[in-house]
Formats: C-alpha cells, sequence, structure tokens
C-alpha cells in the first residue's frame, strides 16, 4: 500500500482544521492539538488504480502566540497552503509560509487552498497576485470547509502531484 | 377537630385527647391558637361557663403548649425518643436517606475529631484496623504464597531445574528468575514507524485489542518524539524510550531510519527491550536502503510484520537472543582468565625461580639452604663466596625481575677447585705467563717464571684456604727456558773446514771464538740449574774419500775444536770429541754446498734435566 504524510499550513484560523475534519473519516481528539502541536488524520483514496492512505498533519500554530514546529513537516510528501479568502494578510502569510517550507525541506508538491469560498461577498483575493501565482504554476483553489466546495478536489489534485 | 367532638370531663377521659395533641401536625395545633386567645381576653357569664367547664383542660393545653414551645423541655423529650425514633426509621426499611441526611454531619464530626484530637478515633478504630490490616497482609501474603507455590512446583521439576541453572549463570536469585517467568504481561501492540514521515511500515497487534488507526497512532507517537525532542533539547539520535499510563506502557526503541514501539499491559521484563533492539537493528540490516530512501510504498516491508508478531508474542526466555546474559559469560570467563592467568603466571613464575635456583646451586661458590615465597617475594637464602659469580646476574640473564628476588648469603670459603683456582690467582698473583689450574685441591701452575718466584710459590700457596698441595711439573723457570734455547741455538751451529783438512780458517776462528763464549755462559746457567752440562763435539766429513779416512779427518776435526776451545777457557773435563765420518751426515749431499756442511763440527749439549 501507498502511504503519503501531508501537512496542512496556513496562518491561524483560515480554516485548516475545518477542511481536514470535511475531508477525512478518522481524526483524533482536538484535545493533541495544543499540548503537540499536531493532529493526525487519515484518509484512504483511490488514486492510479490503488490504494493510497493519506495521512494529515495538521500543524497547530503560525499565530502571535505559538510558533509551529517545523519538524513535524519533516517527511512530507506534500502539504496543503490554506490561505482565508477573506482577510488579505493571510495571504502573504501564506507566500511567507511556502517559501520558509522550501527553506526547511526543499520543494514539495502543493496547493494552494483559498478558503471560506462560501463567504462570498467577502471575497478580497487580488486578481494581480492571482494571476502571477498561476504563472509560478500554482494550483489555486476557492474552497470552502463549509460547504464542502473544492475540497475533495483540492486533496485529490494535491495526490495527483505527489503520486506524478 | 376530634378534639371538641370527644367524651367531656375530667381525669381518665383527657389522657386519649392528650395523646392525640401529642401526635398531631403543626396545622392541627395552629388552629388551636384563636380559641386560646379567646378565653384569656374573655370575660361574660359564657366565658365564665366554659372557664368552668373547660379551665382543666385549658390549663392541661396552656402546660403542653408552654412544654412545646420551651427548646430545653423539647430537647428533654426529643431525647428521650430519638434513638427509638431512628431505629424505628431503620426498621421501616428507608435506610439511605437518613444516611444521606447523617453522612454530611457525619463526616464532619469525624474530621473534627481527628483534628482535635488523632489519637480519640484511633484509640476508636484500633480494634477494626487491626483486623482490616491482617486481611490485608494476609491477601498480600497469599498472593505471595501463589508466587513461592509456583516455586516450590518448579523447584522439583525440569524446569525448576532449568531456572536454577539460569540463576546460577545470570547471578539472579532463583526467585527472581521463577518471577520472571511468571510475569504477567501482554504485548498488545508492536508498530514499526518510519522515523522522518511518521508512517508506520508494520503493526502487529493481539487478537480483541481496540486500536486506532495505524497510521493515526505512528503519526502521533513520531509527533510526540518531536515534541518531546524539541521542548527537551535531547541529543540527536535520541528519543523517547517509554510512556507509562497506568498499567499499560509503551516501550519506543530508536533506530535510524525508523523506530519500533510495543505496546505492553502488564510488567515487561527488561529481555523484552533487547528483543525490541534486536528486531530494529535486523530490520535496519535487511531494509537499510529502502528505508532511507522510502516513499511512502510500504509493499517492501510487507514481511515486517511477522517480525513484529514474533516480538509481539514475546515471552521471557532463559536465554534472551541478544548478547543477553552473554556479559555475564564473558564477564566470568574474563575472571576466569585473570584467575587462571595470574595463577599460571605465578606457577611459571615460581617455576623460574626454582629453575634459577637449580641454576645456583650448580654455581661453584654458592649453596643454597632454602627457598621459596615469603610476603610475595621469592627469598633464597644460603652461603655465597666472595669470589663466586654475581646471583643478581643470573636473575638479570634469566629475564626475572629483581624487585621479586631477595638474596640472603652467609660469607664462606669455597672449596670448589674452581673457586680456589681464583683465590689462588687473586692471592698468589701468577705473572704473565703463568697459568694456575687446580685439580683436588692441588694447584698446579703452568707457564714459565722466574726461579726466585716459583721457589717462594710453594710457601705462599698453601697459605692459600683450600689448596693442600702444589704441583710445579707444568712451571718452568724462566732461566731452563732460557738455558734451553741457548742448547737449541749451540746445537745449531755448524763450524766447516776446507776440503780433507782439519784447519781452521780465520773466519771459522771467529766464529768459534764466539761459540766458546755461548758455551761458557750455558755451563754457567746449567750449573745454576744444577743440571751441570758437557759438550760433545763431533767431527764430520764428506762422502767422498775412503772410510778409514774419513774416521780419522773426522777424529783430527773435532779435537782440533776442543783444543780450541780449551785454548778460549773452556773445561776440557767438560768437552768430549767423537769422529763420526760419514755416520751422522749434516745434510744430504746433493749438491756441493750442502757437501761442505758436511766437512764440518757440530755440537751437543748433554746435561741431566734434558730429555
Ligand atoms: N464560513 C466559513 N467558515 C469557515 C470555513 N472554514 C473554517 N471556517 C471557520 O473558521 C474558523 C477557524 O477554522 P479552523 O478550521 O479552526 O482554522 P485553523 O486555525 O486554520 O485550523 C472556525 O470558526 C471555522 O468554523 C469556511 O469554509 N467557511
Ligand atoms: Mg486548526
Amino acid at each position: 500500500m501507498l502511504q503519503k504524510k501531508i501537512c496542512m499550513l496556513g496562518a491561524f484560523a483560515v480554516g485548516k482544521t475545518s477542511l481536514v475534519r470535511r475531508y477525512v473519516e478518522s481524526i483524533y481528539s482536538d484535545a493533541y492539538h495544543t499540548t503537540v502541536g499536531v493532529k493526525i488524520s487519515k484518509k484512504v483514496v483511490q488514486a492510479n488504480n490503488s490504494e493510497v492512505n493519506l495521512v494529515l498533519w495538521d500543524l497547530y500554530g503560525e499565530d502571535d502566540f505559538q510558533k509551529m514546529n517545523w519538524k513535524h513537516l519533516q517527511g512530507a510528501f506534500g502539504y496543503l497552503l490554506v490561505a482565508d479568502g477573506t482577510r488579505p494578510a493571510t495571504l502573504d502569510k501564506a507566500l511567507a509560509l511556502e517559501q520558509k517550507a522550501r527553506a526547511e525541506v526543499g520543494p514539495l508538491p502543493f496547493v494552494f487552498v483559498v478558503n471560506k469560498c462560501d463567504l462570498v461577498n467577502d471575497w478580497q483575493f487580488d486578481a494581480a497576485l492571482e494571476a502571477q501565482l498561476v504563472a509560478k504554476k500554482w494550483t489555486i483553489l476557492r474552497s470552502s470547509a463549509k460547504t464542502g466546495e473544492s475540497v475533495e478536489e483540492a486533496f485529490s489534485q494535491l495526490t495527483g502531484k505527489m503520486l506524478g | 377537630m376530634d378534639t371538641f367532638s370527644g367524651p367531656v370531663g375530667c381525669g381518665p377521659h383527657f389522657l386519649p385527647a392528650r395523646q392525640i395533641i401529642m401526635a398531631d401536625t403543626p396545622a392541627t395545633r395552629r388552629a388551636l391558637e384563636p380559641a386560646e386567645q379567646a378565653s384569656a381576653k374573655g370575660t361574660g357569664p359564657f366565658d365564665e361557663l366554659r372557664h368552668l367547664i373547660l379551665a382543666p383542660e385549658q390549663e392541661a393545653l396552656d402546660r403542653l403548649h408552654q412544654r412545646v414551645a420551651d427548646p430545653e423541655a423539647r430537647t428533654e423529650d426529643v431525647s428521650s425518643v430519638v434513638a427509638e425514633a431512628i431505629q424505628l426509621r431503620r426498621q421501616q426499611g428507608d435506610d439511605e436517606a437518613l444516611s444521606h441526611a447523617l453522612a454530611p454531619t457525619i463526616e464532619t464530626a469525624l474530621r473534627e475529631s481527628v483534628r482535635k484530637d488523632p489519637a480519640t478515633l484511633a484509640d476508636a478504630l484500633f480494634p477494626v484496623m487491626g483486623p482490616a490490616i491482617r486481611k490485608s497482609i494476609l491477601e498480600t501474603l497469599r498472593s505471595f504464597l501463589d508466587s513461592f507455590n509456583e516455586i516450590m512446583d518448579q523447584s522439583f521439576s525440569w524446569q525448576g531445574l532449568k531456572s536454577r541453572f539460569e540463576a546460577l549463570r545470570t547471578g539472579r536469585s532463583f526467585t527472581e528468575v521463577v518471577l520472571l517467568h511468571s510475569l504477567v504481561f501482554r504485548v498488545e501492540q508492536v508498530f514499526l514507524i518510519h522515523k522522518k514521515t511518521g508512517l508506520p511500515l508494520g503493526h502487529a497487534i493481539a487478537p480483541s485489542v481496540a486500536t486506532q488507526d495505524p497510521s493515526l497512532v505512528s503519526g502521533m507517537l513520531s509527533a510526540i518524539q518531536d515534541f518531546v525532542r524539541d521542548s527537551f533539547h535531547t541529543a540527536e539520535g535520541q528519543g523517547l524510550g517509554r510512556m507509562n499510563v497506568g498499567d499499560l506502557d509503551v516501550w519506543v526503541e530508536q533506530g535510524p531510519y525508523a523506530i519500533i514501539a510495543a505496546v505492553i499491559r502488564g510488567i515487561a521484563p527488561r529481555a523484552l527491550r533487547d528483543t525490541l533492539a534486536e528486531t530494529l537493528e535486523n530490520i535496519h540490516r535487511q531494509y537499510g536502503l529502502q528505508l532511507e530512501r522510502f516513499d511512502g510504498n510500504t509493499a517492501p516491508f510487507a514481511a515486517i510484520d511477522g517480525d513484529l508478531a514474533r516480538c509481539r508474542e514475546f515471552r521471557y526466555k532463559e536465554e534472551p537472543r541478544r548478547k543477553g546474559r552473554g556479559y555475564v559469560w564473558a564477564a566470568a570467563a574474563i575472571v576466569l582468565l585473570l584467575v587462571g592467568g595470574w595463577a599460571g603466571w605465578r606457577w611459571w613464575q615460581d617455576h623460574r625461580w626454582s629453575q634459577l635456583v637449580e641454576t645456583l646451586r650448580d654455581q661453584p661458590g654458592l649453596v643454597i639452604t632454602s627457598f621459596g615465597r615469603e610476603h610475595g617475594r621469592f627469598v633464597i637464602r644460603g652461603l655465597r663466596d666472595r669470589l663466586a659469580a654475581d646471583p643478581i646476574q643470573f636473575v638479570k640473564n634469566a629475564g626475572l625481575s629483581i624487585k621479586r628476588g631477595e638474596f640472603h648469603w652467609g660469607a664462606y670459603y669455597a672449596l670448589d677447585d674452581a673457586i680456589i683456582q681464583q683465590r689462588a690467582i687473586a692471592q698468589l698473583l701468577p705473572p704473565p705467563g703463568v697459568t694456575f689450574l687446580v685439580e683436588d685441591g692441588v694447584l698446579r701452575p703452568q707457564g714459565s717464571a722466574s726461579s726466585t718466584w716459583a721457589s717462594d710459590l710453594v710457601r705462599r700457596a698453601l697459605l692459600v684456604p683450600g689448596i693442600r698441595a702444589v704441583n710445579l711439573a707444568g712451571l718452568h723457570r724462566n732461566e731452563q727456558t732460557a738455558f734451553d734455547k741457548a742448547k737449541s741455538d749451540i746445537q745449531s751451529l755448524v763450524v766447516t773446514f776446507p776440503i780433507a783438512s782439519a784447519a781452521l780458517s780465520p773466519s771459522q776462528m771467529a766464529a768459534l771464538r764466539a761459540i766458546a763464549l755461548r758455551l761458557k755462559s750455558l755451563f754457567a746457567s746449567a750449573d745454576d740449574l744444577q743440571q751441570p752440562a758437557t759438550l760433545e763435539v763431533i767431527g764430520h766429513c764428506d762422502s767422498t774419500g775412503a772410510e778409514t779416512t774419513n774416521v780419522f779427518l773426522s777424529q783430527r776435526r773435532a779435537d782440533r775444536v776442543v783444543w780450541q776451545l780449551g785454548q778460549l777457557g773452556l773445561p776440557g773435563t767438560r768437552l768430549h770429541a767423537k769422529g763420526a765420518a760419514t755416520n751422522e751426515p749434516v745434510r744430504k749431499e746433493d749438491s756441493e754446498e750442502n757437501r761442505q756442511y758436511n766437512r764440518s763440527v757440530t755440537f751437543r749439549v748433554t746435561s741431566p734435566g734434558a730429555n
């Protein structure tokens, strides 16, 4: 069986945990989150006619209070970079995190997810920036953990990238 | 209401009513109050009548009222029935409410009592505590006894013998070994986790154990490892070795690429950890490259589940496969080796010292009286002639340490010939050319020395301890040597004559003069040696003439020389002329030169000492 470790990267409260919760079948209690700084969940997906075991590491931190433990990113095969479409600051944070991740563990497959697209009225995504990222061959998806929009797709795109 | 409808009158009629009031509810009592107030205020004839009729009852009521209102009296009343009331309540079966009601009070009371004076309660509880404690001890003892019984059972079984042997071998007590074998534990799960990714590579689980998905557990275990490493700044390569929750233990062994984690319920022996470590080592050995290049594909590791299952089925074994108690063997072997080595070395040393003693025994001038180890050193006692070989040198030559040896020598004069010889050399100082030989106490000087030294030698030699006689046969006097030399010189001289003549040429005359001088000194030294010498002068001639002529000619030549020597001062009595004719040719006549040698005179010295 193929197993892949995936990390969730993104600023505080962008919806990482919600996305995982929406996506996976099994999940650990939230209690570990703050103590160990990571929450692990699993999802079995079909890819290339075989089963792939995705082990999702939802990293806690990267806010003013808690530093993320970058060691958890070690050994990941890819990550989901999450931003909150309603808060421009989280986009900048996502870009910074991508750079930091590259510095820490080298280039890894990732998918950029701009979450909370259900709050469509509050959309604050800069078209120019988006064009710039697309030019850099970033995969960008608008998702909602609330409605479930593009959640499956985000993970399956990432899986495809990791296997490809 | 019954109160008023009941029979009216004094005395006995009242008793039932009173009883009823006592048992009545507070509501009834309150209903009485307006009537009482009215009676107190009323003054009319009806009231008077009522007073007449009801006065005794009224008084009784007042008394009762007073009694009820007075807390003291009420306490008194309740106190007389409180025990019965509680008892009654319990008999009615509703125990719990009462207990609930009383519990807080009792608890507080107990706490207060203990706070005030613990001794009171302790004393009170003493009769209860004793049995309780005894019971507890008994329980503990019983479980000990169970183990003990097991031990006893084992004592006389094959397993017991094995345990005894194991105890002997491992240095554990027999009880400990048996207890180890009877430890109760179960390895519920074993995980092999890829260190870098935290992904599970293998998993073994005991039947009917509920668990989380291995992926989640593995991830969490490695996250916890990261957390611990990060939080406590442990050294690289170190990690959590053990987690414990209640009777659940998680044992973790770290490898370079993978970690192995066992979830254990109960108390597992340390040997399990060895098994875990060994399994992890084997896996690293077998899958090193795959582990290093792990890309999430667990297919190559399919067989690992089997290894983990074997770990999970771990039971305490006498001989843990890992190095195990090997170090005990190693230690024992080392001790044995050390002891054996020490004993061997000691034996070897003793042997070598004994050999040394034998060598010393063979040495002249050394007498060994005793030897052996004393306070860690090899002590040799004996007698030593001052001239004997230095024993220290022998110790050095044997390669032994002088520090380990000790000599105690008494001085003496050795009578070994070799020593006597040395002693004689030291005391008699033989001149160059003389050597001493001692045989059986007899000094035999060899070589030549002046006769004065030689004549003094015997007297001096007998003063040397050990020399009982002197044999001078081998000692030549210097004078004798000179005499012998002069003698052989003279005997090699040839005085030649012309053909068929006995006349001396002037040159031969001169030679004869020199010969005369040498002869004089020869005779003198022969006299000194008390070996009076005589000289035979032998005349020769060549073989050309007739024999009769030759005899005559040779005799004439000899006479001529003898006469001449007499003329030169030599005593005639010591000179004898002899004509040898051609009988004793000086040379073989193969040339004219050699033929001349036979027309001559030669000399022969005879003396008693000469051989
Ligand atoms: N409306 C909306 N709210 C969301 C969405 N995703 C997350 N949230 C909310 O955002 C908050 C932070 O989400 P959380 O998953 O804890 O963020 P995390 O810190 O990145 O893990 C929570 O109150 C979520 O209910 C989304 O797609 N739409
Ligand atoms: Mg979260």
